[in-house]
């Protein structure tokens, strides 16, 4: 039997994937199409993407092209076009592919992304996409707009909300200049609308994994949540995620697991090692080992409409992106961790420390010892990096996961 | 002398002060606002990191932090910090920083932690980033209030104004005067003050840096100097190399340092210990805890104290929060032509992001401008010091130099 029979023996197969995938192919097309048109912006994750999507701008997204550099397992090629211009091997390797792809296009995968005429960086998710943008601004001439929402430690006060809120309204200038638009309240409502629903929708897949076996794997998810955070507040994404709450539900109602014989549940935390995510999730599938939740995709779920709070939406746009996950501090994350060992009934938890990610990863060390006092179950903390796999060592991380394993037996 | 040696001696103020029963506010990042703190009757050190430490860090951080906040961490897990009443960290400058806090106070929870969130917007054309950090200068000063029973008083901030004052005008005048002739006071020696008053701001430091800017000074009155050197220093505090008077360049290499929180007395020792080489081959820094501590502006003593602590911080020169890349490297590039320098030395803290993301840029700048630059892989420890004084060494050959 061939290795790939095997593994789809232990895997199920979203049949929504196929979707997925040309939704993704369009988004690309768009891309293109925006940026021959003079009116694209890349954007970070965790950007408030529904203001640009309101004013016509056109979004690609390079984190999710690092993803893809990473995916295709040549990381360590396209980071290196970056470190020949001497940039770090230290540095991110997001940003490594992403200025190694400007640097060389026709060396990478789908010859890079879409040239940009503006960059829009918020620093909700970490300090390093500003000078990361900084430095495809110098490659690429494109102005860069910085969205600076400074982290949440005790709540967010007044004087914080107003200067974010100022933020939002120089970032709606700086488009209006760029790409000579203008924002309408009716487009943005619709927007905000589009964006809800999408997030409803996706929240409801997550949560459905709460159920035992979990309809969605980690693979799936990290997969899964790529509309949402590029596309959020477009048509195009609803059906998609219509297709694939109805296949989770499907799934819950039959009892399929997303793994065939789950008999482990764990928590995944920090952003999966792209060059070896099938690997490395189908592998433990195949010992009954399975993700029902993780840190990452359960941070994009800040609605900006909610029923019955107030119709101002830059207000929620200010609250919403300043309280994302990787901007608020190491407590925050502890809880986290611990709600969703919680609620979605996990017995331990994996914690992937990305030598790229400081934000992410800083701190892990701590927060694995508090939450496995918190919440009596173990996990591991294995190292690596999500693109650049020449710093994952695969043998390691094989026998940390083996140990936490051993646990359960 | 051995780099401990010479960040012995430029901590002996901050001993004293210990010892006379004075509470200290230690800070980490370069721009903290020392007035408010001396405001409060407490005084603020930079911390440092130093060689030497044990290690300690690897219970709570991964080898991937950078190396300088390593080494302060190591110095708390090893009681090596000097004795302060609370740390003062920032928050939104680095990630490296940002989540050392975060550990740091679950870790040592008895430890006084005081936060000061930046805010990072570059050339907003409104208010917003002064009002706000106003306001979070206000919060710090009540939550040191709060938690110490030390009022912010007047006279206190009024004093802290003028000895700052005289003390960045002072440095200013030595760091533009350097440029012109750099062998009229060391970098060893300027780098030494300036470290000295950062560790315990004292009348005395302050009167003692003051002394020996008026002796240059003298010095390059008879010269007839006086007029270049303030046009450099007039370019430095305005970001604007136009105007600098046309000077002629003093033999020798004129290399310029330039990185982010590198201790200027680090690169002086590592240049000192060269061969056949002297640190007059510095012409300048631009290092965070060097020029850029010395070239924020004073602040005017009949504002309104926060906001003019605010205006200060906001305006310190080169710092990638508060100024883009494109500024910033087309600052430099108007700097290197005017001040004739024919060399940089690109220093860089391990795993800083900053550091690391900003040195091929400047590599282009300087290139661009036909000059030379070599990267100096860094860290507190100075742990390749061997290896980076070859490196040195062949880069001053290589650029025919000796
Ligand atoms: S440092 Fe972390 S959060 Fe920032 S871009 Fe890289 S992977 Fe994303
Ligand atoms: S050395 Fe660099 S990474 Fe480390 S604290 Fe300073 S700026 Fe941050």
């Amino acid at each position: 039997m061939t290795e790939k029979k095997k593994e789809e023996k232990v895997y199920r197969q979203l049949e929504s994937n196929k979707l997925l995938q040309q939704i993704m192919f369009q988004y690309m097309l768009e891309g293109h199409q925006a940026s021959e048109e003079n009116r694209l912006a890349w954007v970070t994750s965790g950007f408030p993407v529904e203001i640009p999507v309101a004013m016509g701008v056109g979004v690609s997204y390079p984190e999710q092209y690092g993803a893809v550099v990473g995916s295709q397992k040549v990381g360590p090629e396209v980071c290196g076009y970056a470190e020949e211009i001497g940039y770090s091997q230290e540095l991110c390797s997001y940003a490594r592919a992403s200025i190694g792809s400007v640097e060389k296009p026709d060396q990478s995968p789908m010859d890079g992304l879409p040239t940009p005429q503006a960059l829009l960086a918020g620093n909700n998710i970490c300090g390093t996409v500003l000078r990361w943008y900084d430095a495809v601004s110098e490659q690429t001439g494109a102005p860069v707009f910085l969205f600076d929402t400074p982290p949440i430690t005790d709540g967010q006060p007044d004087h914080h909300k107003e200067y974010v809120r100022n933020g939002l309204d120089r970032l709606v200038d700086f488009l209006g200049t760029t790409f000579n638009t203008t924002l309408t309240d009716e487009r943005m409502h619709e927007v905000a609308d589009l964006s809800s629903k999408a997030l409803e929708l996706w929240n409801k897949s997550l949560t459905a994994c709460k159920t035992s076996p979990t309809p969605l794997n980690c693979a799936d998810r990290f997969l899964a949540m790529a509309p949402v955070v590029s596309m959020r507040g477009t048509e195009l994404i609803i059906d998609f995620y219509e297709t694939l709450l109805d296949e989770v539900e499907m799934r819950v109602k039959e009892g399929l697991g997303a793994i065939r014989d789950e008999k482990i549940r764990l928590l995944w935390d920090n952003i999966p090692p792209w060059h070896s995510i099938f690997r490395f999730f189908n592998g433990l599938a195949k010992r009954g080992v399975a993700f029902p939740a993780d840190t990452y995709t359960h941070a994009w779920s800040g609605k900006l409409k909610i029923e019955g709070e107030g119709d101002d939406l830059f207000d929620s746009v200010v609250s919403i992106y300043s309280n994302v996950y990787l901007n608020k501090g190491l407590e925050a994350k502890i809880d986290k961790m611990c709600e969703l060992i919680d609620d979605y009934n996990l017995d331990g938890f994996v914690m992937f420390s990305v030598r790229s990610c400081k934000r992410y990863s800083l701190g892990q060390l701590v927060s694995k010892e508090i939450v496995s006092e918190r919440t009596g179950v173990p996990g591991v903390v294995i190292e690596g990096d999500m693109v650049d796999s020449r710093v994952y060592n695969e043998a390691q991380i094989q026998t940390r996961v083996d140990a936490l394993l051993e646990m359960f037996m | 002398m051995s780099y401990e040696g010479v960040l012995e001696q430029s901590g002996l103020g901050l001993q004293e002060l210990v010892k006379a029963g004075e509470e200290i506010i230690g800070y980490i990042y370069p721009h903290a606002p020392l007035e408010l703190i001396l405001a409060h009757g407490l005084t603020p050190s930079l911390m440092r990191a130093i060689p030497g430490v044990s290690s300690g860090f690897e219970e709570s951080l991964q080898t991937f932090a950078c190396s300088y906040i390593r080494n302060l961490y190591n110095q708390r897990t090893n009681d090596q910090l000097p004795q302060i009443t609370g740390l003062l960290f920032p928050s939104n400058t680095c990630d490296s920083l940002q989540n050392l806090t975060d550990i740091w106070k679950i870790r040592f929870p008895d430890d006084r932690i005081y936060r000061l969130t930046y805010p990072v917007t570059r050339y907003a054309d409104d208010d917003s980033t002064r009002i706000y950090l106003t306001k979070e200068l206000e919060i710090l000063s009540k939550m040191i209030e709060s938690t110490l029973n030390r009022p912010f008083m007047m006279d206190n901030y009024e004093r802290a104004v003028s000895i700052i004052r005289e003390f960045r005008h002072d440095a200013q005048f030595l760091y533009s005067a350097r440029v012109v002739d750099p062998e009229v006071l060391s970098y060893t020696e300027l780098s030494r003050l300036v470290r000295s008053f950062l560790t315990a701001p004292l009348v005395s430091v302050a009167s003692e840096i003051h002394r020996v800017s008026s002796l240059v000074k003298e010095k390059m009155k008879s010269k007839g100097l006086l007029n270049i050197i303030n046009s450099i220093m007039s370019g430095f505090q305005e970001k604007d190399f136009s105007k600098v008077k046309p000077f002629k360049r003093s033999p020798g290499p004129r290399i310029l340092a330039v990185g982010g929180m590198v201790e200027p007395q680090a690169i002086a020792t590592i240049i000192n210990g060269i061969n056949g080489v002297s640190d007059s081959i510095i012409v300048s820094d631009l290092l965070s805890f060097g020029f850029k501590s010395v070239f924020a502006p004073p602040l005017d003593k009949n504002g309104e104290p926060f906001e003019e602590m605010a205006k200060s911080i906001l305006a310190a020169p080169g710092e990638p929060t508060q100024e883009g890349l494109q500024y910033r490297m087309r600052s430099l590039k108007d700097l290197v032509k005017a001040l004739h320098i024919d060399g940089l030395l690109i220093c860089e803290q391990s795993f800083c992001d900053p550091d690391q993301f900003e040195a091929p840029s400047i590599e282009k700048v300087a290139s661009e401008a036909g000059i030379r630059t070599v990267r100096i892989p860094i860290d507190p420890e100075l742990s390749d010091r061997a290896r980076i004084e070859v490196k040195i060494q062949t880069f001053l050959e290589s650029a025919g130099y000796t």
